[in-house]
């Protein structure tokens, strides 16, 4: 699903060069459930970024479902991104005057899909995150497990082929966190390709895999036995 | 393009922002609200000079003759030049297209007694062309006819001032007047809107007076109106070709303005409308520019909607929003904002016009208004102006990058 081929990324920050990726090599398959760990300052957020197209590599390949990934312009990024990607965030990032429906029908507005046929799927995202009596709730009525259900439900919304979650148990406590992983296992034992940024090791143990970046390379890569959430909830 | 969602959105920032969208949309309103009353003024002023000169009708040429003041033709400098019927006659055969109403002016002084009470008064012996000319107002009788001018019939027709003086509370029609001893009978008074002074004329025919003084053909002025349907250029070059044929005719020189001069009220109309021209465009300008401010200020207030949207825009733009809808977005709100307060602007200036335009009507100044075509404009403009407005804050907006906006430091 995802080929990462020596990647390289450095930012300028007034004369120094700060090298963040030095050479970044992993492919992810269709149905994984990776977790990216690692200290601050360690990468892991910008090859997260790189993985969004919210940011572009200097050097090196990103094949994602077979397409290429260079040479973007803004029009194109924001169109491979709502054709391939779902992002989910640590501060939830919902609109906060749209409820939840609206919320979660936001991609497929920007799929151009027809107004009755958002509202259906949003609803049936909703119901999927167990939350089809708030569809009608601004973000502010909602708790934070809440919340974050909400913007999975509309990080699924979009179909995409990989859905990317930067620490999205972050700003939520252990057992509210469980019920987010509990959801982001199920999501994954349906067949969906999802990449998490942690730095939470019981997080990252209910992850199938886990990549260890360290100063912008990775140190270890290795397939782990799941943890699974439900038993904590 | 004008989806529901855009509205919703449209919607949604005005109401999380009502008091400051209130005060940026009132600078638009105010401005257009101004730049209409401005115009409007203009009209009004344009209004009230029409209204002045509109005591004599408008479209009037009055032809005056004196003594030449240059030497042409073979004549000397200080010729006399004197009209008489013959010219009447000539411009009616030389302009039969031209010509609306035509009469002469035979002016003499007359001291005028009724029974007991005396005055003195001008005498103005015309055509009956002339109540149309000089848009003279019978309100009792009636004034000069073709019978009166065919037998040189001794009638008057005296202004109000004078039938006030002379005759005092009786009413004057069918008492005879006497002019320098010889007995008129009054047929008709009129009233003047122009002035008191118009009321103290007193009008006869033309034959008359010429036959009791001296039998002679001679005429001191000739009025005319010309085809009303002439604008101002038709109505100038007629009277050039007027002044021309008229100044050959006399063998007066083509620059002396002594000898026969045309006085042409579209004339006096084309410098008003140069004037009011004039002060349309600084109107104008003043308007646009009080305009500008309230525009700079939606800009403002759009550049801080989308500082505090950024993070907003940024998660749009994750989710796969193209830079083309993050502007429509600002674009369609500044747009709304401007036209939607300018039309109040608008609505409140015409409404007030409506309302209180048609009440006003002094001496320089009357009914002031706006005209469709005005309105259109001012439309026109403020769209432009709302774009003109979001288009800087809306590629601004485009420009977010999704990453910077996403960070939570």
């Amino acid at each position: 699903m995802i080929q990462i081929k020596d990647l390289h990324k450095s930012y300028k920050m007034g004369k120094n060069s700060l090298h963040v990726l030095k050479g970044i090599n992993f492919n992810v398959e269709e149905g994984e459930l990776v977790a990216i760990m690692g200290s601050s300052g360690s990468g892991k957020s910008t090859l997260l970024n790189i993985l969004g197209m919210l940011d572009s590599s200097d050097s090196g390949a990103y094949i994602l479902d077979n397409v290429p990934i260079k040479d973007l312009n803004e029009t194109k990024a924001a169109r491979y991104r709502n054709k391939f990607l779902g992002f989910v965030f640590q501060s939830f990032n919902l609109i906060n005057y749209k409820s939840a429906a609206e919320n979660v029908a936001l991609p497929l507005y920007y799929q151009k899909v027809p107004r009755k046929e958002r509202q259906e799927k949003a609803l049936k995202y909703l119901e999927q995150v167990g939350l089809k009596e708030w569809a009608g709730h601004l973000p502010s009525e909602l708790s934070g497990g809440q919340k974050q259900r909400v913007a999975i439900a509309r990080a699924l919304a979009a179909e995409p082929k990989v859905l990317l979650a930067d620490e999205p148990t972050g700003a939520l406590d252990s057992k509210t966190s469980y019920e987010v992983m509990d959801l982001i296992q199920k999501i994954n034992d349906a067949g969906n390709t999802i990449l998490i940024v942690t730095h939470e090791p019981d997080i990252a143990d209910m992850c199938k895999r886990i990549v260890h970046l360290k100063d912008g390379v990775i140190i270890e890569d290795k397939k782990i036995e799941q943890v699974r959430a439900e038993q904590y909830v | 393009m004008f989806d529901r969602d855009i509205w919703q959105e449209i919607y949604h920032s005005i109401r999380n922002n009502k008091l400051r969208t209130f005060l940026t949309g009132f600078s638009v309103g105010w401005g257009i609200f101004i730049l209409v009353l401005l115009l409007a003024s203009v009209k009004g002023m344009q209004n009230g000079f029409t209204l002045q000169f509109n005591d004599d009708a408008t479209n009037s040429i009055f032809v005056r003759t004196g003594t030449t003041s240059l030497a042409y033709g073979g004549f000397e400098a200080g010729r006399r030049i004197q009209l008489t019927n013959d010219d009447i006659e000539y411009i009616k055969r030389s302009f039969p297209n031209d010509i609306e109403y035509i009469s002469p002016r035979v002016y003499r002084n007359t001291s005028a007694r009724y029974k007991s009470e005396t005055g003195s008064y001008t005498v103005q012996a015309v055509y009956p062309d002339h109540q149309a000319i000089e848009k003279t107002i019978v309100n009792k009788g009636r004034f000069i006819n073709t019978n009166d001018l065919i037998n040189a019939s001794k009638v008057a027709v005296i202004g109000r001032k004078v039938e006030e003086d002379l005759f005092k509370n009786e009413d004057a029609i069918g008492k005879f007047v006497e002019f320098n001893g010889l007995p008129f009978r009054v047929i008709g008074t009129f009233t003047d809107d122009g002035d008191d002074n118009a009321e103290r004329n007193i009008y006869a025919p033309t034959s008359t007076y010429q036959r009791m003084y001296g039998q002679t053909d001679h005429i001191n002025q000739i009025a005319l109106t010309y085809n009303p349907n002439y604008d101002l250029t038709e109505a100038l070059a007629f009277s050039e070709r007027l002044e021309n044929v008229f100044k050959r005719r006399f063998k007066v020189a083509p620059q002396d303005q002594a000898g026969i001069r045309i006085f042409n009220y579209a004339e006096v109309f084309e410098d008003i409308s140069n004037f009011t021209g004039g002060l349309d465009i600084a109107v104008i300008i003043v308007g646009l520019l009080i305009l500008l401010s309230g525009i700079v200020g939606i800009g403002n207030i759009m550049v801080f909607i989308i500082k505090e949207r950024t993070k907003e825009i940024g998660v749009r733009k994750a989710l796969g929003a193209e830079p083309w809808s993050i502007i429509k977005l600002v674009l369609f709100e500044s747009v709304f904002i401007t036209a939607l307060s300018g039309f109040i602007g608008l609505g409140i200036a015409t409404g007030l016009l409506a309302a209180i335009g048609p009440s006003i009507k002094t001496a320089a100044f009357a009914n002031p208004s706006v005209s469709m075509s005005m309105v259109v404009t001012a439309t026109v403009i403020l769209v432009v102006a709302g774009v003109l407005a979001g288009l800087i804050p809306a590629m601004k907006a485009s420009r977010v990058k999704p990453i910077v906006a996403l960070s939570d430091k």
